[in-house]
């Protein structure tokens, strides 16, 4: 258990241990000899017992320990057994080393145990154990390192073809510092070229592991025999390279292995481009190189795609002039805020022109040789090999490309593939497109027209008719109330603009309220209005209408 | 039938003035007015007693007709009533 843990830990559970025995043995002076001769009968039941009564059993031991060791199972024989077979399982190199040092310590225990000394004398002694312990320690930290180092090497020299997937993955990951210098500097020095470079076969390699799977099912007949065989090797030394699954796309399976093998011939292509680096223009340069095979497989798909393709096209015939490049391309990305599809694409395109065209150029032509080698079929892949290599997009596309014969169902593909890849590059580059794509979104209406609020003042009103009723009322006689308050407001209204402008004012004051109600019959000489207003309304109210003197010689309202 | 048209006495009633609806209503009606400080809780009180009277009438209304719901009729006759009482 503790044994197998890391061997730091080793020493903290063997000086426990340790102490365990020690600190068991000074209890069982204190019982009576008696208990100890039942204790021992029951000794043989279960181990739950021994765990409990592990320290009488200790007591009993020291004396039994004068006829053997042999005896059966109790916690201290089986504490000194992990004692003594801990190191062995524990350090793996210094076993010579290590194995007298913890017998030595079992006989002092037992010594111990025996003479049953004081805790002043043990104390001392379970301090060399310790000391020891970081000794082994050292060992075996020592000893990964040389591993990996010795790895490492191994993996190097065996294996040519990995070693800038394994200095990729290394900086990816950021492991541990030292680790990932050493790596570095043999990896460098095989393939010296670009590092830059070196990060993209990474990620690919993490793409193929995932897609690799599925792709057996499905890609392995678009693609042609010699695309399997590559496949393979390249799926060995993604494994090799600790792969990153970040990738979320699965679909570049069909590219994956026609990366594998640009990746060696893009090694010679990248080194000439590597000064540039623009590696995302150029992998959008694959596309635009690709652009004359995939018009006519896109056609038949007879999709809105085929708008993609030839704003791609553009930047291909302009790519011998790079200044127009520029200007087509950025007309495509106006257009592209109806398609995202388009956008992507475009932006791909303008940055291809932009930054990279002689890169792009150069691969091209390095690409072309290429191609001769390879089969006819392959044709389309390679030329996108040398470009693209570093995309995704452009492999997936290129594969399909190159089987022709397949267009539209490769067509269908590529539109899949695209749609995830061009999200990513259109946020990354042209976030203009998508902030201008935004606001044009179809809100939903916010919150539905309210009821008038003049209808409503008169439900409230006529809520309070159907409390004054004391009866049930029907809603239509509701609806007839409010019809009613409707008039009477107008027949207020009216009266009090008649009174206030008899009064010669514009203002309504509550003494013209007070006529119309004595008017109404509501106010008479035996009912005020402040005994109406007392009796109608809530003390709030009442304090705002009535005069009242208050502390300070005060009277509010003021009249 | 009658009973999902009626509507139950509610237990607790809002004594609170919709002073905002009141100011506004005047308004609505007679733009160039304005109520003096609290007027609108006068008129709040006249509202009052005129639904309050409202209510008795009906409420007699319909106990003539002997009918223990409050019915459109009674209401329009008790407002016939009423209204002409409440005029200024």
């Amino acid at each position: 258990m503790a044994d197998s843990k890391s061997p730091e830990s080793e020493p903290t559970m063997r000086t426990l241990l340790r102490h365990v025995l020690d600190s068991a043995v000074p209890r069982t002076p204190r019982r009576p000899r008696s208990a100890r001769v039942r204790n021992q009968s029951s000794q043989t039941k279960a181990t739950a017992r021994r765990h409990s009564r592990g320290a009488r059993a200790t007591g009993r031991r020291s004396h039994v320990k004068a006829t053997g060791r042999l005896e059966e199972q109790t916690p201290r024989t089986l504490l000194r057994n992990i004692l003594l077979t801990a190191p062995e399982s524990s350090i793996v190199v210094p076993n010579s080393v290590t194995m007298p040092v913890p017998a030595p310590e079992v006989v002092r225990l037992s010594r111990r145990e025996s003479s049953q000394g004081s805790l002043e004398l043990r104390l001392p002694e379970l301090e060399p154990p310790k000391t020891p312990a970081p000794v082994l320690l050292a060992p075996g930290r020592k000893k990964p390192r040389l591993r990996l180092s010795l790895f490492q090497q191994e993996v190097d020299q065996g294996l040519p073809l990995s070693p800038e997937p394994h200095g990729t993955a290394d900086a990816s990951s950021l492991t541990s510092s030292s680790l990932n210098l050493t790596f570095g500097t043999s990896l460098r020095s095989q393939s010296v070229q670009r590092p830059g470079l070196a990060r993209r076969p990474l990620t690919r390699r993490a793409v193929d592991v995932g897609a690799f799977l599925q792709d057996l099912g499905d890609t392995s007949e678009a693609m042609v025999s010699p695309g399997d065989s590559y496949r393979t090797p390249v799926a060995l030394l993604a494994k090799d390279a600790v792969l990153e699954d970040t990738q979320p796309f699965s679909p570049p399976l069909v590219g994956c292995s026609p990366r594998g093998r640009r990746s060696l011939p893009c090694r010679s292509d990248t080194g000439a481009a590597d000064a540039g680096r623009a590696v995302g223009r150029r992998t959008w340069s694959g596309p635009a190189l690709q652009n004359s095979p995939r018009e006519p497989t896109q056609l038949p798909a007879g999709r809105s795609e085929e708008v993609n393709t030839l704003a791609v096209g553009f930047p291909n015939p302009s790519s011998g002039d790079s200044g127009e490049d520029g200007v087509e391309p950025l007309e495509g990305e106006g257009e592209a805020g109806e398609n995202t599809e388009e956008g992507a694409v475009n932006v791909g395109a303008v940055e291809a022109a932009a930054g990279m065209q002689g890169s792009a150029r150069t691969a091209e032509s390095e690409g072309c040789p290429e191609v001769t080698e390879a089969d006819g079929a392959v044709e389309a892949e390679e030329p996108e090999g040398s470009s693209g290599d570093k995309d995704t997009s452009s492999r997936t596309a290129s594969p399909q490309v190159a089987s022709g014969a397949l267009g539209a169902l490769q067509a269908q593909r590529r539109h899949q593939f695209l749609e995830p890849v061009a999200p990513p590059a259109a946020a990354g580059l042209c976030a203009e497109p998508l902030s201008a794509r935004l606001p044009p979104r179809p809100r939903t209406a916010g919150p539905r027209p309210r009821q008038d609020p003049y209808k409503a003042g008169l439900s409230h009103y006529a809520k309070l008719f159907s409390f004054y009723a004391k009866m049930p009322v029907e809603k239509k006689a509701l609806e007839m109330v409010e019809k009613c308050l409707d008039r009477y407001f107008q027949h207020l209204c009216n009266d009090l603009d008649v009174f206030a402008a008899h009064a010669g004012r514009k203002t309504v004051r509550p003494e013209d309220l007070e006529l119309l109600m004595r008017r109404q019959g509501l106010v008479t000489d035996q009912v005020s209005l402040h005994l109406l207003v007392e009796r109608y309304l809530p003390l709030e109210y009442r304090q705002l209408l009535i005069p009242c003197a208050f502390s300070g010689n005060s009277v509010f309202p003021a009249q | 039938m009658a009973f999902s048209t009626t509507v139950t006495r509610r237990q607790k009633i809002k004594r609170k003035a919709p002073r905002g609806f009141l100011k506004r209503a005047l308004k609505r009606q007679k733009p160039h007015l304005r109520l003096e400080t609290n007027g609108d809780l006068l008129v709040h009180l006249n509202c009052l007693l005129f639904v309050h009277r409202l209510a008795e009438e009906s409420r007699v209304n319909a106990c003539e007709n002997k009918c223990g719901i409050i019915k459109k009729e009674h209401v329009l006759a008790a407002a016939k009533v009423i209204l002409k009482k409440s005029r200024g």
